[in-house]
């Protein structure tokens, strides 16, 4: 218990340090939305001193000294208020945000989880059966899997899977015609538009996760606690589950809670090949926009959810190891 | 216990045979090493017998073939292990599972490391009767209490991690663990080598005790023989993979018959005695005196370096180290505790106590890597912890280490010339040709001949000893005037243990290197050093000139450390 607290404890520092440096990084930049704004605005034509004063109005030009800008800044973090998009104005950034999250979420989280889970397993299976095909099969295919790119993964499984065989859709979230509703039909219309995206991201992370666990538990297997397991008489399952996979899994823990926070940056590739409505895209489109609003926003949000993702993990880890609960 | 049958010696049929056994180390690309070379031997019922060897001898490879736990690269050859008249080789893998309750256990080396760090020690004991179905489900936690108590533990270990334990402790929980099995034959595998010595015997009492209230038959694999002739009744000794010697531990004490077993026995005595005799050493029996005065007429090789030593006495007056609490709310801890000696030059002094003792700690603070919390500690006329970063580089040219260690204190990708030529370049002044001569000489100084061709080696291809022999040399390479010492012997092999402590009593009679000899083992502080202090829970407990400490100790830590040390001579009145 005193250890969950001590943990949110520094996640709540974390948590106000990248707050705050997402407000002053922006500052350190030369220029401001306006003047970005109104370059864009000026390749058509000279710009008048009545527009550039009606943009600065609408964008809001910072006022007052910066303790008051950051307190006030504060005040809109926790009150979800990031002002208006660029890109999609006048849409309200956090309205923009909210609706591609749950696309991201589902897909890349459910993915990123199913990823490790089938990789450990696989792993773990890898390493107690050293030496046979059950081994020697995971592991080439894993490294073989794991060093495409993936967005090039993408694209075969979007040609062959899409265009030639018209298996499954090639873009977008759901049918066009398809009503947003809580029914069968329309889930399985989502699940059915995200297995191609949701392929791609297992078939590149799998392999990552079955050669780290197989290392890992190559390691706990020569330890003396397994050894003596067996000397022990333990049943094999034992041995593998309790004894040698429980301890390999520890480090691994680490690696997921990165991957877990990564999730809500997305995939950004693989959601703009496929084109997904999620986070990722969102993201790509607010770089290539300049869309600054936008993009602190969703910077904010990666950073505290990869914060979140490692406070989980880090409390995951106090119960799984009692070596890290002093 | 089902098996405690009263002792019918000799008539019964031998419940292990092991014939003709022989087990090679297998890899491809390499041709197989023999580790255990045709090996018989049998065993009765009820026996407790040691198994003796150096390190490489074959004798862990043994136990492990013995309770069918030898892994590829090991593999057995040839042979047969009988157990209970059938081949255990046949056994298929669920038949040789299920007959590990009530047949053969084993206790590892590192026991410390044999326990699942995640897994309470009750765990550990429920899997073992769930997956024997031995113990009836409803009285699991009345049997693990009662074999934790068999040990001398309190109940409350079973709800304990591994890692709350001390080193002692799990290596019994891992031994109540072998014994919940219920065995006929158990196997100890070094129990008692990774512990301190106070522990370590300890450990060993109880192990005695269980084999005669539980009457299973022992074996007792160590490279000790002190401690097998104190505790078993038959010894095995082995060489190169072959049983040299296979008698009664009287006869093995009064009348050895190999002549490898003749020299290990050489390499004991009783620190305790009025003269020692080890082969490579003078007879040390005078006080310290009188050998002071002796050596003080052998005068040192070269007067230049003699006057530079004068003033280089390591002066600790004082000195406390105080460490943060290792958890909130607990008690600082106090390391070392108002501890004061001079280390004058070309003298020896060992500092002597059991792990925790402070004496690393003192290490420690006399080379400038921790400075004191109170007290002052000199080199010379400077304080240690006013030096500025060069200062306290002409510090480490002058106060060397010698660590205990040395599979890890050297890097296994540097050959010995590089790793002799650091320091050289580092601390003196030779460059090139000239740097080139004194790591070669300094290979000779320690006894590595001929030095060219051990220059170009790198340290998986060399000995245990002649790996502490380039630490040394290393230590040697800055010319330094005081040599710390931390336990150099401890994890060598006792043949190659009386050449590096050779050498150390050379250096310091030749070159008047003074030494801080910190050990744990008292026969060699008796062999290399004049004066001892005893610490215990960082204080001092009892100082003086060697010899004296030992022959009559005053306080009690120092007379308890003495009963410790395993004497095979002492086997004798025991017995």
């Amino acid at each position: 218990m005193k250890y969950a607290l001590r943990k949110l404890g520094m996640l709540l520092l974390t948590l106000w340090a990248a707050v705050t440096l997402n407000f002053f990084l922006p500052r350190l930049m030369p220029g401001s939305p306006a003047d970005a704004a109104i370059a864009k605005l000026s390749q058509n034509g000279p710009v008048s001193a009545a527009t550039r004063a009606a943009i600065e109005a609408q964008l809001g030009v910072p006022g007052g000294n910066l303790f008051e800008q950051y307190v006030h800044y504060l005040q809109q973090v926790v009150t979800l208020d990031f002002g208006v998009s660029f890109t999609f104005y006048p849409e309200k950034v956090s309205d923009l945000v909210l609706t591609a999250l749950p696309y991201t979420v589902v897909l890349v989280g459910i993915v990123t989880i199913l990823a490790f889970v089938i990789g450990t397993l696989i792993g773990v299976l890898a390493a107690w059966k050293r030496g046979t095909w059950l081994d020697t099969l995971p592991t080439l295919g894993g490294s073989f899997l794991s060093a495409f790119p993936y967005f090039w993964i993408a694209l075969l499984l979007l040609f062959f899977a899409g265009y030639v065989g018209h298996l499954f859709p090639t873009s977008g979230a759901s049918s066009p015609t398809a009503v947003p509703e809580f029914s069968f039909s329309f889930i399985a219309d989502l699940i059915y538009h995200a297995t191609l995206p949701a392929l791609t991201i297992l078939i590149t992370s799998l392999g990552g996760w079955i050669l780290g666990m197989r290392n890992a538990m190559i390691n706990t297997l020569g330890d003396d606690y397994v050894t003596f397991a067996e000397a022990n008489g333990l049943r094999g399952r034992t041995v593998a589950i309790k004894y040698a996979a429980r301890n390999a899994i520890l480090p691994n823990l680490t690696g997921f809670g990165l991957a877990l926070g990564g999730v809500v940056g997305g995939s950004i590739l693989v959601e703009q090949v496929y084109g997904y409505p999620g986070i990722g895209y969102l993201l790509y489109n607010a770089v290539v926009n300049q869309d600054y609003p936008l993009m602190q926003a969703l910077f904010l949000m990666i950073t505290v959810s990869v914060l979140i993702a490692n406070f989980l993990v880090d409390i995951l880890y106090g119960v799984l190891d009692p070596r890290t609960r002093r | 216990m089902t098996t405690n049958t009263t002792p019918a010696r000799g008539a019964e049929e031998p419940i292990l045979r092991v014939e003709n056994l022989t087990v090679e180390y297998r890899s491809e690309g390499f041709e197989p090493v023999a580790a255990v070379k045709n090996v018989s031997f049998s065993l009765r019922r009820g026996e407790f017998i040691g198994l003796v060897g150096e390190s490489g001898s074959g004798k862990s490879t043994l136990g492990f073939a013995l309770t069918r736990l030898a892994k590829p690269p090991a593999t057995i050859v040839d042979g047969k292990i009988l157990f209970h008249g059938s081949d255990i080789r046949t056994l298929d893998d669920e038949a040789l599972r299920k007959q590990r309750r009530g047949g053969f256990a084993m206790v590892l080396q590192s026991g410390m490391n044999a326990l699942n760090p995640v897994r309470t020690i009750r765990k550990h004991f429920h899997d073992i009767f769930r997956a024997h179905g031995h113990v009836e489900a409803g009285s699991f936690n009345a049997r693990a209490s009662e074999l934790v108590r068999k040990v001398e533990l309190p109940e409350t270990v079973l709800d304990r991690y591994p890692g709350e334990l001390s080193g002692g402790m799990r290596q019994r929980v891992s031994i109540a663990l072998a014994l919940s099995l219920e065995p006929e034959l158990l196997v100890f595998d070094e129990p008692t080598t990774a512990l301190d010595v106070l522990v370590q015997h300890a450990v060993m009492d109880t192990i005695r005790q269980l084999q005669a209230s539980e009457g299973f038959t022992a074996i007792l694999i160590s490279h000790d023989l002190g401690i097998v002739l104190e505790s078993t009744e038959r010894v095995l000794v082995m060489h190169d993979g072959v049983v040299v010697e296979d008698g009664p531990s009287h006869q093995i004490l009064d009348d050895p018959q190999a002549e490898y077993t003749r020299m290990l026995l050489s390499h004991y005595a009783d620190p305790r005695a009025e003269e020692i005799h080890i082969p490579g050493f003078s007879t040390r029996g005078r006080s310290a005196d009188a050998a002071r005065a002796e050596r003080a007429t052998t005068s040192p090789r070269s007067d230049a370096r003699a006057a530079r030593r004068a003033d280089a006495s390591i002066v600790v007056e004082g000195v406390s180290k105080v460490y943060a609490p290792p958890r909130r709310g607990e008690a600082p801890v106090v390391a070392v505790d108002n501890v004061s000696f001079t280390l004058a030059p070309g003298e020896s002094l060992a500092l002597v106590g059991q792990s925790g003792s402070g004496k690393s700690t003192i290490a420690k603070l006399v080379t400038g890597a921790e400075k004191p919390s109170s007290g002052l500690v000199r080199f010379g006329d400077s304080n240690l912890s006013a030096l500025r970063r060069r200062e306290l580089r002409e510090l480490r040219k002058n106060v060397q280490m010698v660590f205990q260690d040395p599979y890890a204190a050297l890097n296994p990708l540097h050959t010995v010339e590089y790793t002799l030529l650091r320091p050289i370049l580092n601390f003196t002044e030779r460059r090139g040709e000239a740097a080139r001569e004194r790591m070669l000489e300094l290979l000779e100084t320690v006894g590595l001949t001929p030095a060219e061709t051990f220059a170009q080696k790198l340290p998986h291809q060399l000995s245990g000893g002649q790996r502490q022999r380039v630490v040394i040399a290393r230590a040697l390479a800055s010319d330094p005037q005081v040599l710390v010492a931390d336990e150099p012997v401890s994890m060598l092999d006792v043949s190659l243990r009386a050449g590096v402590l050779g050498l150390l009593e050379d250096l310091r009679e030749q070159w008047g290197v003074s030494m801080l000899y910190i050990t744990h083992d008292l026969l060699s502080a008796r062999l290399v050093t004049d004066r001892m202090m005893v610490l215990n829970s960082g204080r001092v407990v009892e100082s003086g000139p060697t010899a004296d400490v030992l022959r009559n100790p005053s306080d009690e830590y120092t007379i308890r450390l003495l009963d410790a040390v395993p004497n095979p001579a002492r086997a004798r009145e025991t017995r």
